[in-house]
């Protein structure tokens, strides 16, 4: 419950609209109470005979002019609160916004994409209703209960305290049923999991079970969930059937009871008739917002959970972040040291990978993904990694834009532990085209130039040339409808996987940064696609720091210094001629590239 | 989770004959429950409507004569109209439902059963998610229309015909004054309806935009990290989220207007009422009593015409669903049982024959390009080609996943296609190439449901593939609970539990599509070679090898390569001819013990 003070700040910054509206909440309260007061001196004024239809008009009309200043004020209430709320709504996604794009990629390993966007979506929604619907609804009920109250004690003790007492039984029936609803709908929802888990078991593994002929016993199997499914239902139902009824039946007994004690009242002549109106008048007036008060209990309870889910998030601090004192980096040059850097598994991954071949069965080193890693690759010189797949290829190049930190040794970029550069200059100096290549829902233009400053400025026009020639985009322009203005994602086109990466490719020779990663770029490109983009690449190359991770020898083979990774260290090490000559894995390497070839051709 | 965001249902029609009357079907056999529970929901409305005439009746009686024992009566009757109304309703509320459930249940079952008939091109073409949709959310959908929606709208109804019949009989020239407001009513409340639902679909579409950003940022934060981008981000989000909090603003100001027009509407009536009543009153057609029953029905009035909007939402909600579903159930059968199946000679041996097979996943562009083979039973084969060259489609052909276009496949002389597909797979078992496992326990994952298969035959089956000595080790044995896809099981493991299932249901022809599985160790890799061994005795097998220790098991090996045989012969024939095969085993073989799987990059 404690959660929900998180939103004080929210609501402190909106305290004027708020305010406003709560003054509105009470006069428009006051005025509905003032309906049924009008009401009942008309009905007594009938009730004396002596009334003129003059004066019946003038109640006539003040009951509708009451009904107008409740009805003004009642919208000005909803505009500024449930406006509030929409405004708060907007600054925590917001926040939340900005939060998601400064955690860490050690996050997004925690937290699956469907959770985080559950919280942004329902979490929020629910937050949003309480401050919205809820708070209105409970200052309206609230006011309204409190005018009317003081109305009635006026008229008779005895017949206010049944209605104040027993009108509230209602809402408490309603808490506790909806209390009890919620449990048993816990155990609904989690049948309803079992059945929607039954289907897409059934339906991704329908392969096998259509190759051992087990359609009828599975569909028993789903029948007998089902069946399991509307008997939990129907017990939900006996509950969720009875509120409305209850809720009916309770407030129809205060009525009951008012007309009972309210007409032996009027008939001892205690009060007169048309107090009795009135009084009938305030339990139509109060039945709905009674309820709402009972709604609006469960509200609190979600709201509180859900707001909580939030705070989780918002006041999660990035694992990576720039120092408080960086040091300043105006002109990268780009060289690029390793010392010692070591990095181990994540608990999670070990726990689903007891038996990855990956691990080093060096017991000091078990754990640990690859270890004292030293490599120093100066400045305008290439270096290319190889290795198995899983031996923490990407991971090692991850490190110098600090996509993560190392858990042993240091990064050095220019001479400067990395961690005590600014994020943004760092990541402004290492330019990465990674394996898999993420593209937005934006034009092609737009993804390419997602690394410019100013994509505006007219001198980008041509390094946009350049960049999707050497990347050789350009062939597959035409296949566009709209060129480089074409849409990419589900409106748009979906790209091959040869189409990213040259993408990819152009966007980062696009950045111009100091250090260029290349990570297994060129796997889903043909031979000579490849040959045509390492031959433009080249010239790319010539004047920075490259680092190029790939499976094929030709992409590697003139890199200046080439290291071989296996089981967690650096086994082999130099240019491409003295690996050969080694005849260890590289050469072996080499020789399958070779056969494999042949074979193609 | 990720699409579905955007998946904004364009609602059309409320009401659409056709579906309702296919939809009635399912209703159809519960028409008795059904009629009940209209029965009841009349009699409810019937008697919710009692209670401000008892009003009426009490003060023109006893409260205005100031006789107190006239007011015990009729306060008995109220109080029996409320506990009647709560009966009714509440009874209505449980049957109807226990109804909405029922025919839940059996179109569930009926979509289920559907659905898994379907061939596997349906299940290419359609993702599981979206098949799960239908069998989960369109069918709620079609719950709410029967409890939610098409009752309810005719419990409205009897509310206001009673309601407005009741004023007549008690006081005409009053309920003409009542009646008057009720056509401002509907009409204020139409335009709510028409405001309120453009407005609503704007809100939902900027929504949909929010999440949908929201979800590629998530998915992308790295690339907008590494590049620099989080302003411009941010900038764009901001303008999304701007967009979202006007489109809301407006749906506030539309409802914020209109709550307040209907009790001025209210109070218009209660206003009208009492110039006109009182009046009445004085020139003595009408009493107090009936004035005040007045008030209390108009305003109950109300409650049906405002009900009609939400009613319309659950009726449009209904019908698009209806229409998914039935398209669903619209899908014709592909690979269909003959009307006259033929049985397998018994008994079973084996044979199998390709006779000119042409087959492609889209008929224009052919996997298999005239292939024809002969199997003998018992022999034990290995199909080995490059990626693409159409080792799994061969296969999956024999087990009828699908149909060939042109030739045929015989199973022991008889044509597949005039086999029950049932018959033909008691016969033909596939162990596909990812390992599928099911939540449930080891057994139910061994046997599936299958009761005719015994315990003890069920661990005769796990032990000969070597799982017993794992599954005995785990906690529980063989009751040892398995996680959705097996999670809390290693990838060696779900491969020997997929063989022992094959083996459990002890077919003629075994068809195993062996995919390398790289990250089992050298120990768990013994056990499966060894338990291959087993179960290629005995019986044909086709296995898809693309490891050397699996090809030294078999009897022939058959080189497929885009779509055509190019090769047929033992390993040492094959070798000798230094062919294709000889090169293939080249690459992929001869530096086999090196952790990486060889994949040479295809094309």
């Amino acid at each position: 419950m404690a959660n929900l003070r998180h939103l004080l700040p929210y609501l402190a910054r909106y305290r004027w609209p708020l305010l406003a509206g709560l003054l509105c909440a009470v006069i428009g309260a006051s005025a509905s109470a003032l309906g049924p007061y009008v009401l009942r001196l008309a009905v007594d004024e009938l009730a004396s005979g002596r009334i003129v239809p003059a004066s019946l008009l003038r109640f006539a009309g003040l009951i509708i002019v009451a009904a107008l200043a409740d009805g003004i004020f009642k919208f000005l209430q909803r505009m500024l609160i449930g406006g509030t709320a929409y405004r708060i709504e907007f600054d925590l996604r917001a926040a939340l916004f900005d939060r998601f794009l400064r955690l860490d990629q050690g996050f997004y390993a925690r937290h699956h994409t469907g959770d985080l966007m559950a919280r942004a979506t329902n979490d929020l929604g629910v937050v949003r209703q309480f401050l919205g619907p809820g708070l209105n609804g409970t200052a309206t009920a609230l006011l309204t209960f409190a005018a009317a109250a003081v109305l009635m004690l006026t008229i008779n003790r005895t017949l206010a305290l049944i209605v104040l007492l027993l009108l509230p039984l209602s809402t408490l029936v309603f808490v506790l049923v909806g209390r009890r609803m919620r449990q048993v709908f816990t155990s609904v929802q989690d049948q309803f999991g079992v059945i929607s888990t039954r289907a897409q078991e059934h339906f991704s593994g329908i392969r096998t079970i259509k190759a051992y002929a087990q359609e009828e016993a599975e569909l028993a199997v789903f029948a007998e969930d089902n069946r399991r499914y509307r008997e939990l239902n129907l017990r939900y139902v006996l509950l969720s059937g009875a509120l409305w009824p209850s809720m009916a039946l309770c407030l129809g007994a205060v009525a009951a009871l008012v007309l009972l004690v309210g007409g032996r009242l009027v008939a001892s002549g205690a009060i007169s008739i048309g107090a009795l109106v009135q009084f009938n008048a305030y339990l139509g007036l109060l039945s709905f917002p009674m309820i709402m008060l009972g709604w609006m209990v469960s509200l609190y309870q979600q709201a509180a959970a859900s707001m909580g889910r939030l705070v989780e998030v918002l006041h999660q601090q990035p694992a990576i972040a720039s120092p408080p004192q960086p040091i300043a980096l105006p002109a990268p040059r780009g060289a690029v040291e390793y010392r010692g850097v070591g990095v181990r598994f994540s608990a999670e991954a070990l726990q689903a990978d007891s038996d990855d071949p990956g691990s080093p069965a060096n017991e000091r080193h078990a754990g640990w993904m690859f270890y004292d890693v030293s490599f120093s690759v100066p400045a305008g010189r290439s270096l290319a990694i190889v290795g198995a797949t899983g031996a923490g290829k990407t991971t090692l190049v991850n490190l110098l834009a600090r996509v993560r930190d190392p858990d042993a040794g240091t990064v050095l970029l220019d001479g400067n532990d990395v961690r005590r550069l600014a994020l943004a200059d760092l990541r402004r100096a290492v330019g990465y085209v990674p394996q898999e290549t993420f593209l937005f829902s934006v034009p092609l233009r737009d993804n390419l130039t997602l690394g410019v400053d100013d994509p505006a400025d007219p001198a980008v026009a041509a390094r946009l040339q350049y960049a999707v020639a050497v990347s050789r985009l350009v062939n597959d322009l035409g296949q566009f409808p709209d060129g480089l203005a074409t849409m990419v994602g589900e409106r748009g086109v979906t790209l091959s996987g040869g189409q990213k990466q040259r993408a990819a490719i152009a966007r980062a020779v696009l950045r111009d940064p100091a250090v260029l990663v290349l990570d297994d770029a060129l796997s889903s490109v043909d031979t000579h696609t490849a040959a045509q983009i390492l031959a433009g690449l080249r010239d790319v190359l010539r004047r920075r720091t490259s680092i190029i991770i790939a499976q094929r020898i030709a992409t590697v083979r003139e890199a200046d210094q080439i290291i071989v990774l296996h089981e967690g260290r650096i086994v082999e090490r130099g240019s491409h001629a003295e690996l050969l000559r080694l005849g260890g894995r590289y050469a072996a390497m080499y020789r399958r590239e070779l056969l494999a070839a042949e074979l193609t051709d | 989770m990720s699409r579905g965001f955007d998946d904004d249902v364009i609602l059309g029609k409320a009401y659409d004959g056709r579906l309702v009357r296919r939809l009635a079907v399912f209703v159809v056999p519960y028409w008795r429950r059904l009629a009940l529970a209209i029965a009841l929901l009349v009699g409810a409305t019937l008697a919710e409507i009692v209670p401000p005439l008892l009003v009426q009746r009490a003060i023109d009686g006893p409260i205005s004569a100031g006789r107190l024992e006239g007011l015990t009566p009729l306060f008995a009757l109220y109080a029996g109209a409320l506990l009647v109304t709560f009966v009714l309703r509440y009874s209505h509320n449980y049957i109807i439902n226990s109804i909405g459930q029922t025919v839940m249940q059996d179109m569930r079952v009926k979509l289920f059963r559907h659905i898994q008939r379907m061939s596997l091109s349906f299940f290419d073409r359609n993702p599981v998610g979206r098949l799960l949709t239908r069998i989960t959310n369109d069918v709620d959908a079609l719950n709410e229309f029967l409890t939610q929606g098409l009752v309810l709208i005719l419990g409205d109804l009897v509310t206001l015909v009673g309601i407005v019949a009741i004023m007549f009989a008690l006081n005409w020239r009053l309920a003409l004054i009542s009646v008057a407001t009720l056509p401002v009513l509907m009409l204020i409340v139409a335009l709510y309806q028409r405001l309120m639902r453009a407005t609503y679909r704007l809100v939902r579409q900027r929504l949909a935009l929010i999440n949908a950003y929201l979800n590629e940022q998530i998915g992308g934060v790295l690339v907008t990290q590494l590049f620099g981008r989080e302003r411009a981000s941010k900038a764009h989000f901001h303008t999304l989220s701007e967009d979202y909090l006007a489109a809301n603003t407006r749906s506030l100001l539309i409802f914020a207007i209109f709550i307040p027009a209907v009790q001025l509407i209210a109070a218009i009536a209660t206003a009208a009422l009492l110039y006109g009543g009182g009046q009445g009153v004085l020139a003595g057609w009408a009493t107090l009593g009936m004035l005040t029953a007045f008030v209390l029905y108009t305003e109950r009035a109300f409650q049906p015409i405002r009900n009609l909007a939400e009613r319309y939402t659950v009726l449009q909600a209904a019908m698009a669903s209806a229409e998914r579903i039935f398209g669903v159930l619209d899908s014709p059968e592909e690979v269909r049982d003959p009307e006259h199946p033929v049985a397998l000679p018994t008994p079973v041996r084996g044979a199998i024959t390709f006779d000119k097979v042409v087959f492609g996943y889209d008929p224009d562009e052919p996997v298999l390009k005239g292939i024809s083979l002969h199997i003998p039973a018992g022999q034990a084969v290995a199909i080995v080609g490059a990626t693409g060259a159409g080792k799994s489609s061969l296969v999956g052909l024999i087990a009828r996943f699908y149909d060939v276009q042109q030739g045929r496949i015989t199973l022991d002389g008889v044509d597949i296609r005039q086999l029950r597909q049932r018959d033909l797979r008691r016969h033909v078992a596939a162990v596909p190439q990812d390992p599928v496992c099911f939540s449930g326990t080891i057994a139910s994952n061994i046997r599936l449901h299958n009761d005719a298969i015994s315990d003890a035959h069920m661990r005769w089956a796990a032990e000969t593939v070597n799982a017993a000595s794992f599954i005995e080790r785990l906690p529980g044995g063989y009751d040892h609970e398995v996680r959705e896809r097996g999670a809390n099981l290693s990838l060696g493991q779900r491969q020997l539990l997929a063989f022992a299932r094959a083996l459990a249901f002890n077919p003629a022809v075994l068809l195993v599509l062996d995919e390398a599985t790289s990250s089992v160790d050298t120990a768990t890799e013994a056990l499966i070679q060894q338990a291959l061994e087993r179960m290629l005795r005995g019986r044909t097998s086709i296995i898809i090898a693309h490891r050397l220790s699996t090809i030294r098991h078999v009897d022939r090996i058959i080189v497929l390569h885009q779509g055509r045989v190019v090769e047929d012969g033992s390993h040492a024939a094959l070798m000798a001819r230094r062919g294709y095969y000889y090169r293939l085993y080249q690459l992929q073989f001869a530096e086999q013990g090196e952790a990486q799987p060889v994949g040479p990059e295809q094309r």
